[in-house]
Order: C-alpha cells, then sequence, then structure tokens
C-alpha cells in the first residue's frame, strides 16, 4: 500500500513538474506567433522615429525595459523623450536593471514575464533565435537599422529564421562588447603596451600585478586564437564549433611562448577575475591587466589621470612579434516575441537604439556606438578606449554562434598554461592540450 | 607509559581541547573573517594578500542602509524589511499549522490517520526544488509571482508536512491530561489550545525558530518567485544580486556587511528563546 502510495504522489508530482515545462513551451510558440503581426506595416522608415500609423491600434501602451544598472538612469530619460515624441499616446514604461549577462536567460525562463524590450549581448543571439522568444526587426525598420549601423553588426544579427531566410532579429546597440589592455600609466608606458613582455616587465618592475582571467574561456580563448585556432561559427549541425585550418606546430609555438612567459613573470602575471583590475587600481596592487569594456568607468574612478587603454599587446614568438587575437561582440536590443504590445516595442527598441540615444550613451556611459554616423562623431574618435576597443576589435573573431561547449574547455586550456606544475618547454604536452581543447569545444572528445 | 593518572588526565584533556580548538578555528574563520572584511574601508572587492584589512570604517554599513554611492535598483533597507514581512507572516501561520496538525496525529484517532502520516513523510522526502516550476505557474495563474504574498504562501503552506518532531513531543505528554479535560467538558479545541498548547513552550518555540529563519535563507524558490522585481527581492537573492556582475565593484563591501546585518535578528530572535530550544528539540526526540 505504501509503495503504491508513493509511485502515486510522485507520479502526481512529476506530471504537475511536465506540466511547468509545458506552459514554458506554449508561451514561446504563442509568442513567435505574433511576431508576424508586428511586422505588418512594411513600407520602410527613414528615421529612428516613426509615423503613429505604425503603432497600429496600439494605445494605453504597458511596457517593461531591461537595461544593464549602469544604464537605468539614462534609458529612463531617454523614454521621457519618447513619450514626448509620440504624446498622442500614453505610455506606462517602466525600467528594471537587469544584467545583460542573464538576459537570455531570464528570457527563456518565462518569456512572458520577461521585458518587453531588452538588451542582450550577441552570443546569446542563437540562443534566443532557437527559443523563438524574440521578435525579429520589424519589416519596415529593417533597411533603415541596416543602413544606420556598422555592417559587422547587421551581419552578427541577422541569422536564418524557421524558414531559411536570413532575418535581422536585434536592433544593434553597441560595438564594443570586447576586452583590452587598461594599465597604470605611472607604471606601464604607452611604449611597453604594445608588447606583451613589455608589460610584464614593466609591471615586476614596479612590483605591481599584471591580471588576465585565464580560467574563464571568454578571456582564455585568446591563446588559442592567438595560435592560430580561431572560430570560424557552426557546422551545419547548428551545434558544433568550426574551427579555420591553421598551421599546428606555429600554434603550439605560440602557445608554448605565452607558458614561458607566464612562468617567467610568475607572481607578476596573475590569473584573477577581470573584477581584481579595478580592485588592484584602487589598492595600487594592479600595473596592468586586461579587462572588458564594461568596467571601464570603474576601472577610470580608480586610476583618475593615471588610466591608460590600448589594445591588447603583441607577443613574441621565435623573434615575430604576434598580436594577441581576443573576443570581440556588440550588444544588442532586442525584442519580445510575446509583448502584449508588438508594435510599440519595435518603435521603442528603434528609437533607444538610434543615432540620438547611441550617442548619448556613448557621452554618458562610454560605451561604443554600432551607429555609422556616432561613430564618426570626436567623442569617439578621440576616447582612448573607444580607439583601443577599435583597434582590438579588427584583431578579433566574432563573438556570435558559439559553441555552448567552446567555454568551459578554453578555461581548461588558459589553467593548465597558468598552472605552476605546466612545462613549456614541453612540446608534446602542448600539442596534446591544443589538441584535446579543440577535441572538445567540437564534443569529439 | 605515564603514570600518574593526574598527569595522563592533563595530557588526554589538553589533546582534546587543542583538537576542539582547531575546529573551533576552522569553524568560526568564515565568519570572523565576513565581520571584519565589512568593515574594511580600501579595495574594491576581494583582497587576496592579506586577510586583516589594513583600515576600518564604518561607511560600507551607512552605504548598505542610506543606499549611497550606488544605483537606484540595490535598495538593502526595502529587502530587509520585505523579508522581516515575509519571515513574520510565514513564522505565525506555519506555527499554527504545524501545531494544529501534530496535534490532531497526535492526540485524535480517525481513518487513514497512519495514511495521511505516511503520506506527508512521503511528500517531505521530495526536495523542495522539485515541484518549483509546477509552483511558479501555478502561481502565475492566479497572477501571483513577484509578490511577498506569493512568498508568505510557499514558506507557510506546506508547513504542516514537518508535524513529527511536533507529533513527538505532543506524544509525551500524557493523555491523562486531555481525559481529564474532557471530563470538565472542554472540547478538543479547547484541549488544544488551554492544556496542551501551554505546556509545549519548547516545541512551540522550536517551530517559531525554524519557520522565522526560512525566509532569510531561501534563496532559489525566491528567486524564481521574483524574477526581475526588485522591489520585493528578499535579501538571499538581494544580496546575490549585488554580486553579480553589474554590481559586484560598488557592492563587495557592502554585501559583507549586508550578510551580516541578515544574521542580527535571527541572532536576537535565537538569543531571546534559546533556553527553550535545546529543550525542545531534546524534548521532540524522545518519542519520535
Amino acid at each position: 500500500m505504501k509503495k503504491i502510495l508513493a509511485i502515486l504522489m510522485a507520479g502526481v508530482l512529476t506530471a504537475t513538474a511536465f506540466a511547468g515545462c509545458g506552459g514554458e513551451t506554449s508561451n514561446a510558440s504563442s509568442g513567435s506567433s505574433s511576431n508576424s503581426g508586428s511586422s505588418s506595416n512594411a513600407t520602410g522608415v527613414n528615421s529612428s522615429t516613426v509615423d503613429y500609423a505604425y503603432f497600429g491600434e496600439e494605445d494605453n501602451v504597458k511596457l517593461k525595459v531591461w537595461a544593464p544598472d549602469a544604464a537605468v538612469n539614462l534609458v529612463k530619460k531617454q523614454i521621457e523623450e519618447f513619450k514626448k515624441t509620440y504624446s498622442e499616446k500614453t505610455f506606462d514604461i517602466t525600467v528594471v536593471a537587469q544584467g545583460e549577462s542573464d538576459a537570455a536567460t531570464q528570457m527563456l525562463n518565462d518569456a512572458s514575464a520577461a521585458a518587453d524590450v531588452f538588451s542582450f549581448p550577441s552570443d546569446q543571439l542563437n540562443k534566443l533565435v532557437d527559443a523563438g522568444v524574440i521578435a525579429p526587426v520589424a519589416k519596415g525598420f529593417k533597411d533603415y537599422v541596416t543602413s544606420e549601423n556598422s555592417e559587422d553588426t547587421i551581419k552578427a544579427g541577422t541569422l536564418k529564421n524557421s524558414d531559411g531566410e536570413d532575418t535581422l532579429y536585434a536592433y544593434p546597440e553597441t560595438n564594443d562588447n570586447g576586452y583590452y589592455m587598461v594599465y597604470d600609466n605611472t607604471v606601464v608606458t604607452e611604449e611597453d603596451a604594445k608588447t606583451l613582455e613589455g608589460t610584464l616587465a614593466a609591471c615586476k618592475k614596479a612590483g605591481k600585478k599584471f591580471i588576465f582571467d585565464a580560467g574563464d574561456g571568454f578571456y582564455a580563448c585568446t591563446f588559442a586564437f592567438t595560435a592560430g585556432a580561431k572560430i570560424d561559427g557552426l557546422e551545419d549541425d547548428g551545434i558544433t564549433q568550426k574551427f579555420v585550418e591553421y598551421d599546428e606546430d606555429e600554434a603550439v609555438k605560440t602557445l608554448q611562448a605565452f607558458a614561458k612567459l607566464i612562468k617567467e613573470y610568475k607572481g607578476t602575471f596573475t590569473s584573477l577575475n577581470v573584477k581584481n583590475v579595478a580592485s588592484g587600481f584602487k589598492n595600487g596592487t594592479c600595473g596592468a591587466g586586461i579587462d572588458g569594456s564594461w568596467d571601464t568607468k570603474v576601472n577610470q574612478d580608480s586610476l583618475g589621470d593615471k588610466f591608460g587603454a590600448a589594445k591588447l599587446p603583441t607577443i613574441n614568438v621565435d623573434g615575430e612579434d604576434k598580436q594577441l587575437i581576443s573576443m570581440f561582440g556588440y550588444k544588442y536590443i532586442g525584442v519580445n516575441g510575446s509583448s502584449k504590445y508588438p508594435n510599440s516595442a519595435q518603435i521603442l527598441a528603434l528609437y533607444l537604439s538610434g543615432e540620438e540615444c547611441q550617442k548619448q550613451r556613448t557621452e554618458e556611459l562610454g560605451w561604443g556606438p554600432s551607429n555609422l554616423n556616432v561613430q564618426k562623431d570626436k567623442i569617439v574618435t578621440e576616447s582612448a578606449v573607444l580607439n583601443a576597443i577599435k583597434d582590438q576589435s579588427q584583431n578579433s573573431c566574432t563573438q556570435v554562434n558559439i559553441a555552448s561547449t567552446f567555454w568551459t574547455p578554453m578555461g581548461n586550456l588558459g589553467n593548465k598554461l597558468v598552472a605552476d606544475e605546466w612545462n613549456p618547454d614541453d612540446a608534446d604536452a602542448t600539442r596534446k592540450l591544443l589538441k584535446d581543447t579543440i577535441a572538445n569545444v567540437r564534443d569529439e572528445g | 607509559m605515564i603514570k600518574s593518572y593526574k598527569l595522563r588526565r592533563h595530557v588526554a584533556n589538553g589533546l582534546i581541547y587543542l583538537i576542539l580548538a582547531i575546529l573551533g578555528i576552522i569553524w568560526i574563520s568564515p565568519f570572523v573573517y565576513l565581520v571584519m572584511h565589512s568593515f574594511r574601508a580600501e579595495g574594491l572587492i576581494a583582497v587576496d594578500d592579506y586577510l586583516i584589512p589594513h583600515e576600518w570604517t564604518l561607511q560600507n554599513y551607512i552605504d548598505l542602509f542610506t543606499g549611497a554611492g550606488g544605483n537606484a535598483s540595490i535598495n538593502f533597507p526595502r529587502w530587509f524589511l520585505n523579508t522581516f514581512v515575509v519571515a513574520i507572516f510565514s513564522c505565525i501561520i506555519s506555527t499554527v499549522s504545524v501545531l494544529m496538525v501534530s496535534y490532531a496525529f497526535s492526540r485524535l484517532r480517525f481513518k487513514s490517520r497512519k495514511k495521511f502520516m505516511n503520506v506527508g513523510m512521503i511528500l517531505g522526502m521530495f526536495p523542495g526544488f522539485m515541484t518549483m516550476i509546477a509552483i511558479y505557474y501555478l502561481l502565475k495563474a492566479m497572477n501571483l509571482t513577484g509578490t511577498l504574498v506569493a512568498l508568505v504562501i510557499c514558506y507557510s503552506c506546506g508547513a504542516g508536512l514537518g508535524f513529527q518532531i511536533s507529533k513527538g513531543f505532543f506524544d509525551t505528554i500524557p493523555r491523562a491530561l486531555d481525559e481529564a479535560a474532557t471530563i470538565d467538558g472542554a472540547t478538543k479545541n479547547q484541549i488544544f489550545w488551554k492544556i496542551i498548547l501551554p505546556m509545549s513552550k519548547p516545541i512551540v518555540v522550536y517551530t517559531v525558530l525554524t519557520s522565522f529563519i526560512g525566509p532569510w535563507t531561501d534563496f532559489i524558490l525566491a528567486k524564481i518567485i521574483m524574477g526581475d522585481n526588485l522591489d520585493n527581492y528578499t535579501v538571499a537573492i538581494g544580496l546575490q544580486k549585488m554580486l553579480s556582475n553589474d554590481f559586484i565593484n560598488t557592492y563587495y563591501k557592502q554585501f559583507l556587511a549586508g550578510s551580516v546585518v541578515v544574521a542580527v535578528p535571527i541572532t536576537l530572535l535565537f538569543l531571546k528563546m534559546q533556553k527553550y530550544y535545546v529543550e525542545g528539540v531534546t524534548a521532540g526526540g524522545v518519542k519520535g
């Protein structure tokens, strides 16, 4: 009797759990069906503000916007402007702080409870598209958005939809989602910052640390990319990471050069979370570090006048200076496919990704714009940070179409190379490590 | 061999104390670290070169409660209040329901009493997060996601299933008391409130404590229910939010301070009720 009851209870509970999952899928599918409704006006616009006709029947619009915490106040201001622009309609728009790194996860948890308009980094795009929770850019807006933003951001934001057509899924927001080198210019000179050797030597001389997060695949893939093992989207199966053809001997040599340098500067080269860079600048223990654009502001605050920025340095491999290749992505503004006010959400996303808003974000937050006109503005061309990011973006792999199996093996590669017991002179072990890493990324191991 | 008994005892005791001291240090060091660094002035996030802060300050606590130096989305006083309110309500509801269920199982004899107890046991054995998605969608259907009411419901409604310990305690109270009261004309209800409950202080305290602590420590359920509704966060998810990428640089030290502050209400309640607590746990365990 007890057993039967137990099985019964277990059955009931499993059933309810599945019911939960069922709810989610049905939400997602209803989301994608409302996509088509939002793109009914297919005449095309030529500015980030549009005609009232694009709203369709929508009025008394209630929208939720997700923005990273640092941007919340600015987005609120921009939304006030948005309301003024469309003063004939009434809006109730809330802005909620939601980290971009988490955006896709939160969207997939329950799209109907998520924001109508949200910003996210480029690598999350396929997840969002696969789950059908993101609405493509409205047909009428697509040409305008394409003409206004840099080609790379449009290319990375375009994926094939379920019918196999190329579809632009999100509005480009920034062209800066990557890491570069920040340094204390009293420790590292501009000349030193050009080479990894110079930077490390300068840090060592001053008794300060060089911080690089070798345990995180996002940063550690620099080792593999610089060695030549660059990524090239996904295989046709849509899940396996594709790598470009590369010279294995050369790659092994490069990895050995890294390991040698790390060993030589043990104590100076430290593998720590990037958040330690700003902290280290503040208490004077860090001389230079590799950190992302999102930490620019806090790094600047910590260093004040001593702040220096440069693209990633070069490393000397057999007498030849090789540029470090990084992972580089973009940020987008997406529209929730299950938004109750799809047209208004599209119009708001268009507005927020428009030239004026991008310029304000560059001025106030230091974000690198994707908008071509803002890119030409002198606040961008004269910014050391944005120039460093731009230079680095030319030496990078695009953070789009990344297999979910990519990060951990890359982090493992980094951890191995910086480990005390790693022998930089052992070419065979290095070769095996590289091969294993690639095999694990491709899930062949 | 040491001949003197006295000496031998001293050596043995010394060894035991040494081991206990080491264990004690291991156990308490995270707390000491936490408290120390919540007063740290320098650095932004963890400092990895040394353990004892160089400069001391109260600023982290002040910032935590005034919200100075950060963005509006982090609102610790509000989260603290939320948690406190949820804790109070779920504490009252679950204490009452646990005690009533235990009383019924201990004193009343009804059909399938045993079966109900078994079902209760079995349900209690499933891990809580198994039903979490179901709970989320049920709450969503009721339009309660992101509200504090939802939390109170979740924390207190299943509480009756944890009847075992209090039932064990009630079983130790002689039935003769019930019988005497019945002869005097008391109903079952009156017996519970007027006879059994006043005699069960230890177990009441135990139940109050456990159900009060729940909301302060629960993370997963609160996280799922609250989603992005920052205003209704509890301290557990709020503190975790402080460690997310967007916030960690500004809020790491406030996070440490917040963790210390969270311990305050629980500690106070515990100190106040401590002498009953030990009694309650042992008494309930005598006859389970």
